[in-house]
Order: structure tokens, then sequence, then C-alpha cells
């Protein structure tokens, strides 16, 4: 569906995206994840032909962005980082110039506009000056634009930045709804957003790909051993002792105590064993009740901090 | 590029520009009509729309400033360049409604002749010929307006440098008197110029060959014509080079009500002009 390929992008001196190759199958969710400057905003402003690359080539749906621009276009709805509105227009007239410099004028239009409104849920805002709009109505409104003319890729540049948590997780439940219907690339640096929105991720840096996998191989691939927290209702002492005798665990570590009479730990396991079993018949027989635990994956944000800044961060 | 105009025309009403440009203009031109026409009781309107050119000076940066560094300001034109649409369509969408608040002002004013007629004969012809002269005059205007607009983010220094361009080529007439007229600095002139068109396309290609090559082009041209064609052709050569930047001059002919195809063909072509070249600044924007 979308296919970057050899894709450099220099302004002077400064690489902003270096040699960057990846394809985006139809109906896949990506994320897009970086630091800041990474060149996540630079990569989508080519792919959305805003900028052209200084080299390599970026195709949709099999048309070039520099040979058929406007097949490309077409098949393209892109939420910039700050969403592109004509704040003296009403909601309902912006959207209307936002159908007609799509050419997405057909009889059915105001029925689309309806549906899309009712989407993101700014038909109550509809009859109001875009200016005088919160925030998040104006991502909102920005995100409409995007959805103008049913466009097969949708390219979100960090869709919630800026919103209340509840409107977080309403837009992210609207994004998953319409990865069902379209393809994806999103970018954001909330990274739960990411893992849980998003079917593959890739991450850049420095205008380099350093990872690029579904959330979760990315975290196995890289957290080299499990690791469990546990609650332990038992003294410190008696319960590092006895776990410190169940086989396959590493490292043992006490937290401190977190509620009264009992006592949190941490263990790490030998790579491939599963500890849980063992820690639970060892604890049992020693009459010490287990009160919590919990396996500890690497989260998106370690995976992150270790891909950005080790040295030689390819992983895949 | 319908949608681009239609927009673009509301939004000059929408704010205070569009209400800005037309009081302004309507103001200094009713003056102008009172003194001549009613005070002074003269018949010759041609000769107000003369006298009042002037005020695309300060009016034209008001229409102008802007158009393109507000869609840089609000980001839409991140909407505009990424939509179907293409550059051209943009461009001319935003110049033909700036031309369109102007004629609709133009229009407004039609009223001071037809107030005339109530007293007497009026030259209606004449009068007609004139108005086209004035319309094509300022669309020019606009269109060097519009292409100052696109080399900045900022609309005040749209606006001045708008005003400083309009105030040159305003006075193109009045400097070009006082340049020399010999065949030496002719010569030097056309040197420079073709000097200019060599560092230019050198900046835009990167490549010093094809630079050097297109100066010496140029200089060839300059031998070539002096040697063979026209020993005369650089007396006075600077001098005709400004005065074809000379949009004022080209207005006379309409002010005494002569209607001919030269100066209405200049005056298209120069804002053909002016519009590729602001589709070019933006398309190499976008490159760089």
């Amino acid at each position: 569906m979308i296919k970057v390929e050899n894709v450099t992008k220099r302004f002077g001196q400064h690489v902003a995206v270096d040699n960057l190759n990846f394809t985006v199958n139809e109906g896949e969710v990506v994320g897009f994840l970086g630091p800041n400057g990474a060149g996540k905003s630079t990569t989508m402003n080519i792919i959305t032909g805003y900028i052209s690359a200084t080299e390599g080539t970026v195709t949709v749906d099999g048309y070039d962005i520099l040979d058929n621009p406007e097949e490309v276009k077409k098949r393209i709805g892109y939420l910039p980082e700050f969403p592109p509105l004509y704040i003296d227009m009403t909601v309902k007239e912006f959207l209307n110039f936002v159908f007609e410099i799509k050419k997405a004028n057909t009889k059915n239009k105001k029925q689309e506009m309806e549906r899309i409104m009712e989407l993101v849920r700014i038909t109550d805002v509809q009859n109001r000056l875009i200016k005088n709009l919160s925030k998040g109505y104006k991502q909102r409104v920005g995100l409409a634009q995007a959805l103008v003319g049913n466009p097969s890729v949708l390219i979100l540049d960090e869709p919630t930045v800026g919103l209340d948590p509840k409107q977080i997780i309403e837009i992210r439940n609207l994004i998953k709804d319409l990865g069902r219907k379209h393809t994806i690339i999103l970018s954001s640096h909330i990274l739960p957003e990411v893992s849980a929105v998003c079917e593959r991720v890739i991450i850049i840096n420095k205008g380099k790909i350093v990872a690029s996998d579904t959330p979760e191989n990315l975290s196995r691939r890289l957290g080299e051993s499990s690791k469990l927290t546990l609650r332990i209702a038992a003294e410190e002492k008696q319960a590092i002792k006895v776990l410190r005798d169940v086989a396959g665990i590493k490292y043992v570590e006490a937290q401190g105590v977190k509620e009264p009479d009992t006592v949190d730990v941490w263990v790490e396991a030998e790579k491939d064993i599963d500890v849980r079993k063992p820690i639970f018949n060892a604890l049992s027989r020693a009459g010490y009740p287990i009160l919590q635990m919990k396996s500890m994956d690497l989260t998106l944000e370690e995976i992150f901090l270790q891909v950005t800044t080790q040295e030689n961060g390819e992983v895949s | 590029m319908l949608a681009v105009y239609k927009r673009e025309l509301r939004a000059y009403f929408t704010s205070s520009t569009g209400f800005i440009f037309m009081g302004f203009f309507l103001l200094l031109s009713g003056f102008f009509y009172a003194m001549t026409n009613i005070f002074g009781a003269s018949p010759d309107y041609n000769s107000v729309l003369g006298n009042i050119t002037f005020i695309f000076l300060i009016v034209v940066p008001i229409l102008t400033m802007r158009l393109m560094p507000d869609d840089k300001r609000q980001r839409t034109d991140q909407l505009l360049y990424t939509s179907p649409l293409s550059i051209s369509g943009i461009v001319l969408g935003k110049y033909l409604a700036a031309v369109t608040v102007f004629f609709l002002t133009l229009l407004v004013t039609c009223l001071y002749p037809v107030i005339m007629s109530f007293f007497g004969d009026i030259a209606v012809w004449e009068i007609v010929g004139g108005y086209i002269g004035f319309l094509l005059l300022g669309s020019s205007f606009i269109s060097i307006g519009l292409f100052v607009s696109s080399l900045t983010d900022n609309q005040v220094i749209a606006a001045v440098v708008t005003f400083s361009s309009l105030l040159f080529v305003w006075l193109i007439d009045w400097i070009a008197q006082g340049l020399p007229t010999d065949k030496v600095s002719g010569i030097v002139f056309a040197s420079i110029l073709a000097l200019a068109a060599g560092a230019f396309v050198y900046y835009n290609t990167k490549n010093i060959y094809v630079g050097v090559a297109t100066t010496l082009v140029g200089a060839a041209v300059i031998v070539a014509t002096y040697f063979l064609a026209d020993r005369y052709f650089f007396d006075g050569f600077i001098v005709r080079v400004f005065e074809w930047f000379s949009l004022l001059k080209r207005y006379e002919e309409f002010q005494m009500g002569v209607l001919s195809l030269a100066p209405i063909v200049y005056y298209i072509t120069f804002s053909a002009a002016f519009n590729f070249m602001t589709i070019r600044v933006i398309e190499k924007r976008r490159w760089s």
C-alpha cells in the first residue's frame, strides 16, 4: 500500500531523514515512534506530498508521489501536528471547503458530512466559529478534515497531543475503529498509545529506523529475562531466603514494605524459564501466602529508551 | 481553484481587510471626484481615474499582504498542498479573489459618472475604456503584491516590501529619465544582466558550468547584436529596459479613452508573469 524507499531529506547540512525504507500493508495500523526531532513529522510530510524528499521514492497504491501527486493525495487523509484550520470559518463551512478542495463533492455529501461529524463528535459545535473552540475540539475538527473523501490511508501526526485524558481515550478508540477500514500511520511519543492502538511499531531516531516489529515482539525480543514482582505475607528475610532456593531464579531483591505485615519482592528469572509455579509451591510449603504476583514485561518506554540510546540500535 | 477563490473572497469580508480596502479606496476616489467633477464642475472623469492611481501604492499592500503568509501562519498551507489541488489553482484562486474585491470596489465608483450623467452628457465609451485600463493596471499591481507575499512569512514585511516595489514601479519613468543613454553604459548594463542571469541559473541548478554557459550565451548575444545586427541597439538600452516595467506609461492611452490591444496584452502578460513566478516560488520552497 505505502512504500517508502531510500528516502533521504536534507535541510541544508542537516540530515532530517536518512535513507528510510519501510512498507505499510493495506489495513495495517502502524505507529511511528521517536524522540523529538527524530524525523517523524518530516517523513509524514514527505509521504503526503507537503514537502519533497531530497532522494528516494514514495509510492501509495502504486502511484509515485512525484509522478502522480493528485492520485496519491486523493488517497491520503492527513492530520498534521498542528491541525490546519481556517479559524474564521464555522466547523460546517470549513468541512464544506475541505469537501470542495478534495474534490469529494458527491451527491450524498450531506450525509457523508453528518457521518464524519457524528464519528468525531463535533455535530453539536458545527455552527460555531473554529477560533472559539477548545483545543480538543479543534483537534477533532482536524481529524474530521482528514476523513473527508473517505481516503484509504490516514496519516495522523500526534493525534492526541493536547487532549484531556477522557478525550485521549475517545480518540484512541476512534482510531482503533478507523483501523478496520483504513490503513493508518500515526506518530506519537505517548508510548502506551502506540502499544494500545498499533499492530506494528517503527521506532526512528536521528532519521533512521532503529526497530520495527509488533509491540509484543519488541518487548519479548529485548527482554532477556522475565521479571516478576511479588507481594508476600512474610518477613523480608524469610521470604528472600525461600526464594533464593527456587531453581531458575537469577536474582532476588526486596522492594520494601508497602502493606503492613507483607513484603514486596522483585524476582528475575533465567531466560525462557517459567518460575511462577515453583515460586508458588516453595512459598506455600514454607507457609507464606502470595498476595500478588505480576510479571513485568519490558514496557515500550524501556524498549524505546534502550533502542534510542544504544550505540548500535539495530534490532531488526 | 473555485473553492480557494470562494474562501479567500469570504475571508476578505469576515476580517476587516476587505472593508478597510474598500473604505480607503472609496474615500480617496470620492474626494478626488468631488474636487474635480463636482466642485471643479469638470466633465472629464477619466482624469480623476488617472489622478488616483497613486492609491494603489497604499491599498494594494492591504489587499495582498495576508494572501500567502496567512496560510503559512495558520498552517493551512499543509491542508492546501496535501490536497489534490494544483499549486497554480491555489495561486490563481487567491489572485482572482483579490482582483474581485478590487473589481467590486470599482463597481461602486461607477456611481460617480452615473451621478454626473444626470447633469449633462458624459463620454460613456471613454469612461468604459478608462475603467478597463484601471482594472488591468490594478490587477497588475495586485500580481506584484501576491508575488511579494509569497516570498515572506510575515504580513508586515509583505506589506512594506509590496509598498516599496509599487513605489519603484510608480517612479520608474522618473528614474529612467536620469539614467545614462550612451552606448557604453548600455553595453555594461546588458553585461550585468547577463551575469545576473548566469548567477540566477547557478543558484537554481547548483551547476557552475550551466551558470557560466548562460552568462557566455548572454555575452555572445550582446556582441552579436552590436557587431552584426544593430550598432545603435544599446543607445538608451537602460531606459528602454526600465520603461518595459512602466505600468503607468501604458495607462496613458486608456486615460485618453483609446482602447488598443497592445497595452491590454501587456497588462495581462505582466500579471501572468508575476503569477507564474509566485507559483514557482512556492514549488521551489517545497523542494528545498
